[in-house]
């Protein structure tokens, strides 16, 4: 599929603002502003627009750990600088700052959260998808995973049910080739997990996951597939994370040359590269998006820094629907 | 002889010098082989011994279920859980499987096997990875519950649950492993099923696990200042506990004041609680004291978590309390 010269300008600009997002949440996380783990995007940027592309609002999404991507492209504009915010532990943050890097939702976009427990989400993503058919209506719900999660019980259960149930379920498989140190194919015995589709008797596909126009249309076929009835479909989305596993980790497992080799297919580059050769975009036009995004994301910064700290009091709040539990 | 080594150290040199033992003993969990685990405690046994570390997939069930079947077949599992957390997704191999294998058996074969799990809070990383998992477990006939405090009881106490012939789950708080202290360099065990008596004294007395015994260390030292003499312990094993310890010093101190990370309501500070009471209660001079956490889920950012684990100047004051009854 190709986009037109509007749609991949749009698409470009989702991507630099992730890649310029996680670098400023990098930056602060090395200063120690940011605490906690922080697991970068950096690299995997086209998996993630793309995804979100393809989705509507009332879709549900669930994010992974490594989805600040997915999380910020489908928030509200104006609630971006929240998602950041969250990240820094503030007030302002979506979620009052109780949740951080891996724990951002949004109800309102149907967000449902990323969740640091790996593989727990792919089969509450059952439910959502359930809900669906449920109430007859045909949002479809976008779970994504790692390679390495792909070992959790929790995938297998939930691939089986919702194939033999036809839910409306992506099952975005982002394959970065590693699960902190281990290589996918160390842990698993295909040498492409889509294999796993044809045992659950639904449509496997190996996407190019740093091609963003082909990330958005094998999307595009399996939300359309969902949408009408059709069922889950898996997609496995080939990509790499430049960073390590999480912010600070020195990736000393990887072999030598092989970021570099990655680095040469970086989506953001491809995309800049069609742009300009296919659709005869200006360089000054990319440069527009770049100084839009820096100014954006600079602000997001700059919120989240003059944020005040949440109230302690806030941390015992909503333990339970109705009832309150003590504080200090 | 002995020398000052970090606590994960310890962890680490109690592998390598059990493996060396027992060729039966054997590593399993993610990123515990080539990477040798998050924390590095697997550190270097892959390489002197690649046929006895097993990375995994994110495989928990797995991990821990084949740490089971290889257990009974007498071979000696250390399998890791990265964070305590992720206990839930293996809950019912340790809990229906791993707890009940002797029994099931009649003691011909159990589930002689360790299950090492990073617990605690205080590391910014919200609630999947902060919990305090010791109460899930310790209501479960069959596990034991180990729970270290210093570096010390780290070696000698992995060392006895590698040793043990029951499932152990072998609890390593997050907030200890830069501790440094004094280990021996040789191998050795420490008992499980017994506390240690930290600190002695006559006034009042602390039972603390874990990162809570520094607090109660240093309670005692500003409590000496005012001439109260505390005596600390610490269970070293929380389940089963060693209740002998803690009820005769409580018959000597008449005081008890309970510090423990993780909700107050069902933790271990009850049982004890009720352990006092139903067994010294004529001793009593005050009512028994408990120093947690809030019941809340860990919230990410800094003033939340801190707001929720359990504070110092509790400790102090729940200490003074006890006295001035
Ligand atoms: C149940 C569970 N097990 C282990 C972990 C620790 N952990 C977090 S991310 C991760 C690796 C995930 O790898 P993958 O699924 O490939 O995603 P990636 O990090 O590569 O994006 C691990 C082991 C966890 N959070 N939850
Ligand atoms: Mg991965």
């Amino acid at each position: 599929m190709t986009l037109s010269k509007d749609q991949l300008l749009q698409r470009y600009e989702d991507m630099v603002l992730i890649r310029r997002f996680e670098e400023e949440v990098e930056k602060y996380s090395k200063k120690g502003t940011i605490p906690g783990f922080i697991h970068l995007g950096i690299g995997q940027e086209a998996t993630q627009a793309g995804i979100a592309a393809s989705l509507k609002e009332t879709d549900y999404k669930f994010p992974d750990h490594r989805g600040h991507g997915i999380i910020l492209l489908s928030s509200h504009p104006e609630d971006r600088k929240r998602v950041m915010a969250e990240i820094f532990g503030k007030r302002t943050g979506l979620n009052g700052g109780r949740g951080g890097s891996m724990h951002v939702n949004d109800l309102k976009v149907r967000d449902m959260g990323n969740n640091a427990i790996q593989g727990s989400t792919v089969v509450t993503a059952l439910g959502t998808a359930f809900a669906s058919v449920y109430n007859h209506t045909d949002d479809v719900t976008a779970i994504s995973m790692g390679d390495g999660t792909l070992g959790e019980g929790t995938c297998h259960e939930s691939m089986n049910m919702a194939a033999t149930w036809k839910l409306p379920i992506l099952y975005c498989l982002i394959n970065n080739h590693y699960a902190i140190s281990t290589r996918y194919t160390e842990t698993h015995p295909q040498s492409q997990l889509a294999e796993w589709a044809q045992g659950y008797c639904v449509p496997g596909e190996v996407v190019d996951g740093n091609d963003i126009e082909a990330v958005i249309e094998a999307t595009g076929r399996a939300v359309q597939r969902a949408r009408e009835g059709g069922g889950p479909t898996l997609l496995e989305y080939m990509t790499y994370r430049w960073q390590g596993h999480f912010s600070g980790d020195p990736a000393a497992y990887r072999p030598a040359g092989e970021l570099e080799s990655w680095k040469e297919k970086d989506p953001i580059k491809r995309a800049r590269e069609k742009l300009m050769d296919a659709h005869g975009v200006a360089e000054s036009e990319i440069q527009a998006v770049h100084d839009r995004v820096d100014a954006e994301v600079e602000s997001y910064v700059q919120f989240s820094l003059e944020s005040p700290d949440p109230d302690p009091a806030y941390a015992t709040a909503h333990v339970y629907a109705d009832i309150e539990v003590e504080g200090r | 002889m002995s020398r000052t080594i970090t606590f994960s150290k310890a962890l680490n040199e109690a592998l390598h010098q059990e493996m060396e033992r027992d060729e039966k003993v054997f590593v399993i969990g993610e990123d515990v082989a080539k990477m040798g685990g998050d924390f590095g405690i697997t550190s270097g046994i892959w390489v002197k011994w690649p046929d006895r570390a097993f990375d995994t997939a994110l495989s928990e069930a797995a991990i821990v279920g084949l740490s089971c079947g290889a257990a009974v077949c007498g071979l000696r599992p250390v399998a890791e859980l990265m964070f305590a957390d992720f206990i839930g997704v293996c809950y019912d191999q340790i809990v229906n499987n791993a707890a009940k294998l002797c029994y099931m058996y009649e003691g011909k074969a159990s589930a002689q096997m360790v299950v090492r799990a990073v617990t605690g809070g205080g590391i910014r990383c919200a609630y999947h990875h902060s919990q305090c998992v010791e109460p899930w477990l310790m209501n479960v006939p069959g596990l034991v519950v180990v729970a270290p405090a210093t570096p010390y009881e780290a070696k000698g106490l992995l060392v006895s649950s590698i040793r043990s012939n029951n499932p152990v789950v072998f609890l390593e708080h997050k907030g200890l492993y830069n501790q440094k202290g004094e280990v021996p360099e040789e191998l050795y065990s420490l008992p499980l099923y017994q506390a240690n008596v930290e600190r002695s004294g006559k006034d009042l007395t602390i039972v603390a696990a874990m990162t809570m015994v520094n607090f109660a260390r240093r309670a005692a030292e500003e409590l000496a200042k005012e001439g109260v003499e505390c005596e600390i312990i610490n269970p070293r094993t929380l389940f089963p506990l060693d209740k002998e310890t803690i009820v005769s010093s409580v018959a000597k101190t008449g005081r008890l004041v309970i510090v423990q990370e993780g909700p107050k309501f069902m933790g271990y500070g009850a049982e004890i609680g009720s352990l006092v009471s139903e067994d010294v209660f004529e001793y009593l001079k005050a009512p028994v004291k408990r120093v947690t956490s809030l019941g809340t889920p860990i919230p990410f950012a800094p003033v939340l978590e801190d707001e929720v684990l359990p504070h110092y100047d509790d400790v102090l004051k729940a200490c003074r309390e006890a006295m001035a009854f």
